[in-house]
């Protein structure tokens, strides 16, 4: 981007972000519906990412050192068990797809030193490997630590031949020093926009998925367009009364203001994680539901 | 922006603006030390900051960085060639493009000369027998790469030729044809593999949208390859030279007056 | 990446950070390569091949026997990807990520490429004739000499039919189908009160399901279709519940509403108490014979509890709400079948689909499939036991394997190995080279699945019957490897050349097949489009609705139950090998994405581990990560203990699929195998290997290790809302945006 690029347009680059109805007028803001409940763990999201970003398998000894990346991790947490029995998980495992959430407020694009990682208009968290020069203050930013950094040169081990043969030409092999992180398969998107635009028109709704929506045999995991208020993920943002921009969302605020109204209203199960640090995740998590009859 | 100072900045880089974009290529490249032309060896000579003392000299077109090989001897092209050819550009090439490029005696290639298994003519298929690029490189409105014609495309006209069939190059392509076995053609634009070049957004936007010619949209960026052998590399091809082009304001169609530039989303380019 | 041109970051560290530089060096410079690689060059592809664009080609898994349908992203001539193939009914488009991972097994680094022969005591490299020569020497002669058996793993479609007609042509004495997870309890029970293997249980309309150990959602029979049932069983008003009772919890147990933990063999037991509940009720509406009555009015709540551990409150509740959500499901799963009494502990599991009158409703019967010699054949381990009779007796003469890895799976008592040395010819088909391989005098390189043909039949279909196909994604990445169907082919036309001499090789024989099965699929199209429609859509389908399953009479012998197992000093714990999703049989340990995928329960990775229940280890003094060492009467193997809330507390979980002493570097060496310990205890209606009876010891030893794992240092939420459980009751999921669950 040329200087002039950049200081004319200076005031729209450094807007306060996210504001109301920032899409509005946007062709394309690629968002993500989580439903909890449909989850089952399979860890078949994670699998296909793998598959499909070129991820490279660590092995054993640098997974214990903490440098594993996968960029969809299934969290596995524990509920809370019957007070009678043993102490068993009674209610089950809790199962957490998390990925990056494509701040609309990220922490991490603001601290890159050399400005490796932007905002897109089509509202993705770019990552760009060649500015990148590994300071990894990104991902001592991200709250979600969803920023994997490759601290080794992954090419020479990881794909012996002719396993390489396997690698999607879509997507960069990354070397030594760069941060990598889940990109809502942009290549994808790419692929899917232009063949739309060839055609003159804008992507439909389901025509394009990340490789965990399309491999996630319960589908838990929907993604689409958030501008387009026909598209399921949009519908479903507005039926779960989420807001991009907002923090507090509206119907927590009325639910703190009136009990009787949090007993009875049957469609909340929609949440964002850590909104009280004010990221705007695009990301909505729909909570499970587990019956308490037994 | 790292402590540089951004207003002086901007003016130096004013100045260089109101020079012609060759000629500001032309005073980097007399500042940078050279191995950074053809990826070569790795550039080590320090650069001094730019200042006002690269002025636009009058560097002509002819002018090549010092120490660039010579330019090798190829095929002569025809004896009908003019500059340009006898084709109306609706940019001229002679304003855009590298050092060493579209000289009248032959091409100064920015890249090496790239020896192809046949010496594929182009200027008798284009400039001859008029056939349009996207007839043989038909995947470029469909696809991020052009393509290069199927065996039997070639096979499928030169079959059936006799007047040329004897000729050298075609024996070998029809002996090809004969093995059924493909030609192994190099590649010379070859970006870096980071890159996600598509064809098919700048065929669907030049030719399709705002109804250039094919064979001068592919020129943009190829060069007139209608009026060489085999392809070379006549053009920068690099980063700063495509965004120079996203930044110009196009119209939208050959029918609107609207305009609009490329994408400078990193991520629209950089995979 | 572009190794040669000068890199940005280079040319960066060159100039210095100079803040105009940065801006100018931008221009001219560039990393742009000519004449170094080729450009994607056709001589005459199909008309769909756009350079640079992925063509999707339809094809089957078998990564496992669901026969999932799949479609692979095939750019540049080579298979990149898998996706689910949308035609499919059994996949519906998705896929599991050992699914995915079949990519990594085409592609392996430690792929066999040529065939081997044993000389002087090591393999070493050999051709196909000498292999064809020395296979038909040794298949092709009379039965005097001793047994010349096929030993495979579960097989279905054409290829079953083949090995069958080598039989029955007399190339071999027998095919033999052995599965060291073999469910053939659970088929023999089913068979004996339904009269089938294997009744569809129909997940998606259950309004209860009472899951014993059934881990229909992990490493159960098919995973994905389950999966894709149990979305739409969640969807439902009033919404699906799950209560999932297992000695240690599965994939499926973690999804459940309820999760129940219960001692090793005593669900028979649970679900007699839960029957005489049921049987109790003023409403009940069912006809059971007196005996039948009378055989399980001893087991009341108390008594029930007593044995199982579970606490007797329960048990009233959880009968009257599978009365009250009817239709309600029961399934089984691998653990109640693996027991000496496993017969029994199944049977009166399957009487509470009986008592609560499920036929019809959610246990149904899938329509007879038009061919059954397409139908697939499960495998068991009595097949097993009985040729290492035979060979430890001398009397096999001949072996040849495929799909199946014996030496590595067999338990150490039935010295598996040490009988195979008996054999005077044994040869075996495999992709790498595995522990069974390497005991082998033949060794013979296979295509890998994905540059294959095959027809795939599943044994658990919920919607309709389908063949699925298999086709090549890719041409074969080394010369000297051959289809399987080839060879058998090979070895038919040595017998019986004119039968099979229309067929030239096996894509001829599959495509004549699926032509001429064209009258039992509803079809206009010609024969060789017909064939063409197969290919493109990766499967034949028939719709055909679900039938009645007819109950016969349960006898009160048939679910006689043990009450509860004695105590054993010397080997107080109960071995759980457990099963996982992505490691099943061990067949899959040789891919490194399911090697570095964590087990969705404990999150370990790369690894084997001893889930101990925490109170156990406490009693052990045990702590995360000390290496103990697991003893049964037959074995020990050594493990890292991990605290694992989600298991009984005499129990202690191996799971199964690693130890492998030679499998390719990702899985050599990697892991313990509790399968080699498991004790000789069979289930006595049927024969089969109890697989979870076995006993252990613990001891530790003074060696602690780091677990590679991907949970944190807590799986707690500590006070944030990371995932958020509502009660079923607070939620109206009809109120929510209705899409479409493939």
């Amino acid at each position: 981007m040329s200087f002039d690029n950049l200081t004319a347009n200076w005031s729209k680059l450094r807007i306060k972000r996210p504001k109301i109805d920032q899409y509005k007028e946007a062709p394309y803001k690629w968002a993500m519906v989580i439903d909890l409940d449909a989850c089952t763990g399979c860890n078949a999201c994670t699998t296909a990412c793998y598959a499909e970003n070129n991820l490279p398998v660590v092995g054993k000894d640098r997974f214990l050192a903490g440098h594993q990346m996968h960029w969809i991790r299934i969290e596995r947490y524990w509920g809370e068990g019957s007070k009678h029995t043993h102490e068993f998980p009674e209610k089950g495992a809790q199962f957490l797809p998390m990925m990056c959430q494509q701040c609309e407020a990220a922490p991490c694009e603001i601290v890159c030193p050399v400005g490796a990682t932007h905002h897109t208009p089509d509202g993705l968290n770019s990552q760009v490997y060649n500015r990148c020069v590994g300071s990894r203050y990104c991902s001592a930013n991200c709250p979600y630590k969803v920023r994997y950094f490759n601290w080794y040169n992954y090419p020479e081990t990881s794909w012996p031949n002719p396993l390489e043969q396997q690698l999607n030409p879509d997507v960069t092999v990354r070397t030594k020093g760069v941060m990598e992180k889940c990109t809502f398969c942009v290549q994808r998107l790419n692929d899917a926009k232009s063949k739309a635009r060839t055609e003159g028109r804008t992507v439909r709704d389901g025509e394009v998925l990340t490789a965990c929506a399309q491999a996630c045999p319960s589908s838990a995991i929907h993604f689409g367009n958030l501008a387009d208020p026909s598209s399921t993920v949009a519908k479903m943002w507005m039926a779960q009364q989420v807001e991009l921009a907002d923090f507090p969302q509206k119907k927590d605020e009325q639910r703190e203001q009136d009990e009787k109204l949090a007993k009875n209203d049957a469609v909340v199960r929609g949440y964002r994680i850590f909104e009280d640090l004010r990221t705007f995740p695009s990301v909505v998590y729909l909570e499970r539901i587990r019956s308490s009859e037994v | 922006m790292g402590g540089v100072n951004l207003h002086k900045t901007r003016k130096i880089l004013r100045v260089l603006d109101g020079a012609c974009r060759t000629l500001r290529i032309a005073a980097v490249f007399a500042v940078v030390a050279l191995g950074a032309v053809a990826g070569a060896q790795a550039a080590q000579a320090p650069v001094p900051a730019a200042t006002a003392a690269a002025a636009p000299s009058a560097a002509t077109s002819n002018a090549i960085a010092p120490g660039a090989p010579s330019p090798p001897t190829l095929s002569a092209p025809p004896a009908t060639y003019q500059p340009g050819g006898n084709y109306q550009w609706h940019e001229p090439m002679q304003q855009g493009g590298a050092i060493g490029s579209q000289t009248i005696d032959g091409y100064y290639a920015l890249g090496p000369v790239v020896t192809q298994p046949i010496e594929f003519p182009h200027y008798i298929h284009v400039e001859q027998n008029q056939i349009d690029c996207l007839y043989c490189h038909t995947s470029a409105r469909r696809s991020a790469v052009s393509g290069i014609p199927r065996l039997s495309k070639c096979a499928g006209c030169h079959e059936n030729i006799e007047s040329v069939k004897d000729k050298p190059r075609i024996k070998l392509l029809l002996d090809y044809w004969d093995k059924k076995q493909a030609i192994p053609w190099k590649k010379v634009h070859d970006l870096p593999d980071f890159v996600r070049f598509s064809h098919e957004r700048h065929i669907q936007r030049f030719i399709f949208q705002e109804d250039r010619p094919t064979r001068e949209v592919c020129g943009y960026c190829h060069g007139d390859v209608g009026t060489m052998t085999t392809a070379r590399r006549v053009k920068a091809i690099s980063m700063g030279w495509c965004i120079d082009c996203h930044e110009k304001d196009h119209k939208l169609s050959a029918v609107s007056d609207e305009t609009s530039k490329g994408p400078n989303d990193c991520w629209q380019c950089h995979k | 990446m572009s190794g040669n041109g000068v890199s940005r970051r280079d040319f960066l560290q060159a100039v210095g950070l100079g803040g105009t530089t940065i801006a100018l060096a931008g221009c001219g410079h560039t990393s742009i390569e000519s004449g170094a690689e080729l450009v994607e060059s056709y001589v005459q592809p199909e008309n769909f091949v756009v350079p640079g664009v992925g063509v999707f080609y339809a094809s089957t898994c078998t990564q496992c026997a669901s026969a999932c349908g799949i479609m692979g992203r095939v750019r540049e001539g080579r298979i990149l990807k898998l996706e689910g193939n949308p035609e499919s009914a059994i996949s519906g488009g998705k896929i599991c990520g050992l699914g995915q991972a079949a990519v990594q097994g085409h592609y392996s680094p430690d792929r066999l490429t040529t065939p081997l022969l044993r000389d002087r005591g090591s393999l070493r490299p050999t051709s196909w004739e000498q292999a064809m020569v020395l296979l038909n020497a040794n298949m092709l002669e009379d039965d005097t000499h001793g047994r010349r058996v096929w030993l495979t793993g579960p097989t279905s479609g054409h290829q079953q039919v083949l090995l069958r007609n080598l039989v029955e042509a007399g190339a071999a004495t027998d095919h033999l189908v052995y599965d060291p997870l073999s469910t053939a309890v659970e088929s023999a029970v089913n068979r004996k009160l339904y009269g089938v293997d294997s009744p569809v249980g129909l997940i998606e309309k259950a309004g209860l399901i009472l899951s014993f150990g059934d881990d229909f959602l992990g490493a159960g029979g098919s995973p994905v279709a389950a999966a894709r049932q149990y979305a739409r069983f969640r969807r439902q008003k009033p919404r699906g519940v799950l209560v999932q009772i297992e000695p240690k919890m599965t994939l499926t147990g973690a999804n459940a509403d309820r999760w129940i933990a219960i001692a090793p063999g005593t669900e028979g037991v649970f679900a007699l108490g839960v029957a005489r509940e049921l049987l109790q009720r003023k409403d009940f509406t069912g006809n059971l014979s007196p005996a039948l009555i009378a055989a399980i009015e001893p087991y009341t709540p108390a008594e029930v509890s007593r044995i199982t551990g579970v606490y007797g409150e329960l048990i009233p509740r959880l009968a009257a709400m599978l009365w009250e959500r009817s239709p309600s499901l029961v399934l089984v799963g691998r653990y109640p079948q693996g027991h000496a009494h496993g017969s029994r502990n199944t049977a009166a599991i399957a009487l509470l689909n009986v008592v609560l009158q499920n036929q019809g409703k959610t246990l149904m019967r899938a329509a007879d499939l038009p061919f059954p010699q397409l139908a697939p054949t499960n495998g068991d381990f009595k097949s097993l036991a009985d040729l290492n009779q035979s060979m430890a007796a001398g009397h096999c003469r001949s072996l040849l394997m495929h799909g199946t890895n014996p030496v590595y799976s067999a338990p150490d008592f039935m010295q598996f190995a040490a009988n195979l040395k008996k054999v005077a010819f044994k040869a075996a088909w495999v992709t790498e080279v595995d522990e069974t391989a390497n005991e082998c005098d033949l060794v013979l390189p296979l295509l890998s699945p994905l540059e294959d043909f095959g027809t795939h039949v599943a044994s658990n279909q919920f919607d309709g019957t389908e063949i699925s196909i298999q086709q090549p994604l890719m041409e074969k990445l080394y010369p000297e490897t051959r289809s399987f169907g080839d060879v058998l082919l090979d070895m038919l036309r040595a017998v019986k050349p004119d039968s099979y001499k229309a067929f030239p090789d096996y894509y001829a024989y599959l495509k004549s097949a699926v032509i001429n099965a064209k009258a039992a699929f509803p079809s206009e199209a010609s024969g060789e489009e017909f064939w063409e429609n197969a290919l493109s859509a990766g499967v034949l389908r028939r719709s055909t609705p679900l039938l009645p399953l007819p109950a016969k009479e349960f006898t009160a012998e048939m679910i006689e139950q043990p009450l509860g197992s004695a105590e054993d000093a010397e080997y107080p714990l109960h071995l759980v090998p457990a099963v996982s999703p992505s490691m099943r049989d061990g067949r899959p340990a040789n891919l490194s994405w399911l090697q570095e995928s964590p087990d969705p329960l404990t999150t370990i990775v790369w690894d084997s581990w001893a889930e101990l229940h925490p109170s156990t280890a406490k009693a052990l003094q045990v702590r995360e990560g000390d290496v103990l060492i697991i003893k049964s009467a037959h074995g020990f193997i050594q493990a890292k203990a991990y605290l694992m809330p989600g298991i009984h507390p005499g129990s202690v979980a191996v799971p199964i699929g690693q130890g492998h002493s030679a499998y390719g570097r990702y899985a050599t060496n990697v892991g313990a195998n509790p399968l080699k310990i498991l004790d000789p205890i069979f289930d006595q209606q049927t024969g089969e290997l109890a697989l979870y009876a076995t006993r252990v010891a613990i001891t530790k030893t003074d060696q602690s290790e780091r677990i590679a794992k991907d949970e944190g240092a807590t799986d707690l939420q500590q006070g944030v809302k990371l995932v958020a459980t509502l009660a079923a009751d607070q939620v109206d999921l009809t109120k929510e945006t209705p899409f479409v669950i493939r």
